[in-house]
C-alpha cells in the first residue's frame, strides 16, 4: 500500500553510505564507478541531492543487493519510537474515537493545504489550457 | 542575387525552421549557408555558420563532433557575438550530455559575453542555462535565482523561450513545496508553449504538471498530464521524457490503488530502458522515490 512506502530520502542516502562502507569503497571510488562527482555522492548520502532515474538505477545495480535487503534497514529506521507510540495510542482508542481522530487529521491536513491553489483556481487554469 | 544575401537568406530560413521545430530542415539550410561561406572564404560567416549548424545538431543530440570546432572559435575569435554563440552551444551540449559542471563553466562565459553585447534575450537564455545546470545538481535555491533573472531579462512576449523559463522555475517551486506558485508558473508556461506550437518543450511542462499534481494528490489531473506528456514524447522520440512519463504514470496508478496499471507502466520502464533491472517493477511498487528523483537531471 502507498502508505507503507518509504519517503525519507535522507535515510536512503544514509543507506547508500552504509552499503558503500560495507563494500569498503571510498566516496571517490564509488563516485568514479558511477560516473558522478565525489561532491555529488557526498550530497546524495546527506539526502541533499536528487538524481535522474538513470543514476538511481545505476547506484542500485552497483551494490548488487536485493531490493528487500537494500531497503530493509531504511524501513526499520523510518519508524521512530514516537511513531510506534502514536500507533499504540491510536489502537487503544474505541472505533468511534478512532474515526473522530481520523476526521480531525483530515481537517488539519486540509488546513495545511490552504496555501495550495484552490479548486476554483485550478479549474480556471485547466479550462484556460 | 549577391553572395551576402544568399548567406543571410539561408541563415534566416534556417532560423525560421528552428523556431518551427523543423531541426532536420534547419540543419540542411545551415549546411548550405556554411558551404557558401567557406566557398567565399568569409571567416566571420564561416564561424557564424559553424555556430548555427552546431546549435541544431546539438539540439538533436548529435553534438559530440561539434564541440572541438566551437571551442576553437571561442579561443580564436574575439567577436563577443560569435563567442556568445559558441560558448552557449558548448554549454548546451554539455547540459544535454549531463556534464553539468562543464556546462556551467561555458554558460557563465556565454552570460558574460551576452552582458558585453547588452542583449537581453541572450542574458535571459544564459541565465536559464545556468539555472538548468544548478537545478540538475540539486542547487534549487540558486537555480531559482537564475531563473528569476532570466525572466527579468526575457522579452515579455509569449515566446517558447519564456515558456521554458517559466516551466523550469515552476518545477523548482513545486520541489520547494510552494505549490500554488508552482502551478501558476507551470500553467502559464503550458499556455505559452501551446500557443507557440512548441510541442518539443510542452513535454517537459506536462511532466512537471503531472509531478506537481502527484505531490498534491490530484491524481486525476496528474494522470491527464502524464498521458499527454507520454504521447508527445513518443511522437517526438524523446527517450528521456518517455522514461520519466512511464515512472510518473506508474506512480499515479499506484497511488490510485490501481496496482495492475502501475505494474504495467513500471514493467515497460524495465523492459524498454532498464532491461538488466528485473527488480524494477517490484522495487517501484515498494518504494516511493519521488523525493529522490529529479525530472530535470
Amino acid at each position: 500500500m502507498a502508505a507503507e512506502k518509504i519517503r525519507q530520502v535522507q535515510l536512503v542516502g544514509r543507506k547508500i553510505r552504509e552499503l558503500r562502507k560495507e563494500h569498503k569503497l571510498t566516496q571517490v571510488e564509488l563516485s568514479s564507478r558511477l560516473g558522478i562527482q565525489q561532491s555529488d555522492l557526498s550530497r546524495m548520502e546527506k539526502g541533499e541531492y536528487r538524481v535522474s532515474l538513470d543514476t538511481l538505477f545505476r547506484i542500485l545495480a552497483e551494490f548488487k543487493v536485493s531490493i528487500g535487503e537494500f531497503f530493509e534497514g531504511v524501513a526499520k529506521e523510518s519508524i521512530t519510537p514516537r511513531d510506534v507510540q502514536l500507533v499504540q495510542s491510536f489502537n487503544a482508542l474505541s472505533e468511534d474515537v478512532q474515526r473522530e481522530v481520523e476526521e480531525f487529521i483530515a481537517f488539519k491536513r486540509s488546513k495545511e493545504g490552504r496555501h495550495e491553489a484552490g479548486p476554483d483556481t485550478m479549474r480556471a487554469w485547466e479550462a484556460d489550457e | 542575387m549577391n553572395g551576402a544575401v544568399t548567406f543571410e537568406e539561408l541563415k534566416s530560413r534556417g532560423e525560421k525552421a528552428v523556431r518551427a521545430g523543423q531541426l532536420e530542415e534547419a540543419q540542411d539550410l545551415f549546411d548550405q549557408a556554411l558551404t557558401w561561406a567557406r566557398e567565399q572564404g568569409e571567416q566571420p560567416q564561416v564561424d557564424l555558420g559553424i555556430c548555427n549548424r552546431a546549435a541544431v545538431v546539438i539540439e538533436m543530440g548529435r553534438g559530440d563532433g561539434e564541440v572541438p570546432h566551437l571551442r576553437e572559435i571561442l579561443v580564436r575569435n574575439v567577436d563577443p557575438f560569435i563567442c556568445q554563440l559558441a560558448a552557449y552551444n558548448i554549454s548546451r551540449h554539455y547540459e544535454l550530455t549531463k556534464n553539468y559542471k562543464k556546462s556551467l563553466f561555458y554558460a557563465r562565459i556565454a552570460l558574460e559575453r551576452a552582458g558585453v553585447l547588452g542583449r537581453r534575450d541572450w542574458l535571459a537564455s544564459s541565465h536559464n542555462l545556468i539555472g538548468n545546470t544548478l537545478l540538475a545538481e540539486s542547487f534549487i535555491v540558486e537555480a531559482c535565482r537564475e531563473y528569476e533573472k532570466a525572466l527579468e531579462h526575457a522579452p515579455q512576449e509569449p515566446t517558447a523561450a519564456r515558456g521554458q523559463i517559466l516551466d523550469n522555475l515552476g518545477y523548482c517551486r513545486v520541489l520547494q513545496g510552494r505549490h500554488r506558485e508552482g502551478y501558476r508558473l507551470l500553467y502559464e508556461s503550458l499556455r505559452i508553449l501551446k500557443r507557440c506550437g512548441a510541442q518539443r518543450y510542452e513535454i517537459s511542462v506536462r511532466l512537471d504538471l503531472c509531478f506537481a499534481h502527484l505531490e498534491t494528490s490530484r491524481l486525476r489531473l496528474s494522470h491527464r498530464h502524464g498521458i499527454a506528456a507520454l504521447a508527445l514524447a513518443e511522437a517526438m522520440e524523446d527517450q528521456a521524457s518517455i522514461k520519466n512519463a512511464l515512472y510518473l504514470l506508474g506512480e499515479v496508478a499506484h497511488l490510485s490503488d490501481d496496482v495492475e496499471a502501475a505494474r504495467g507502466y513500471f514493467g515497460r520502464l524495465h523492459r524498454d530502458f532498464f532491461p538488466d533491472a528485473g527488480y524494477l517493477p517490484e522495487f517501484l511498487l515498494a518504494v516511493d522515490i519521488r523525493k529522490l528523483v529529479n525530472l530535470h537531471a
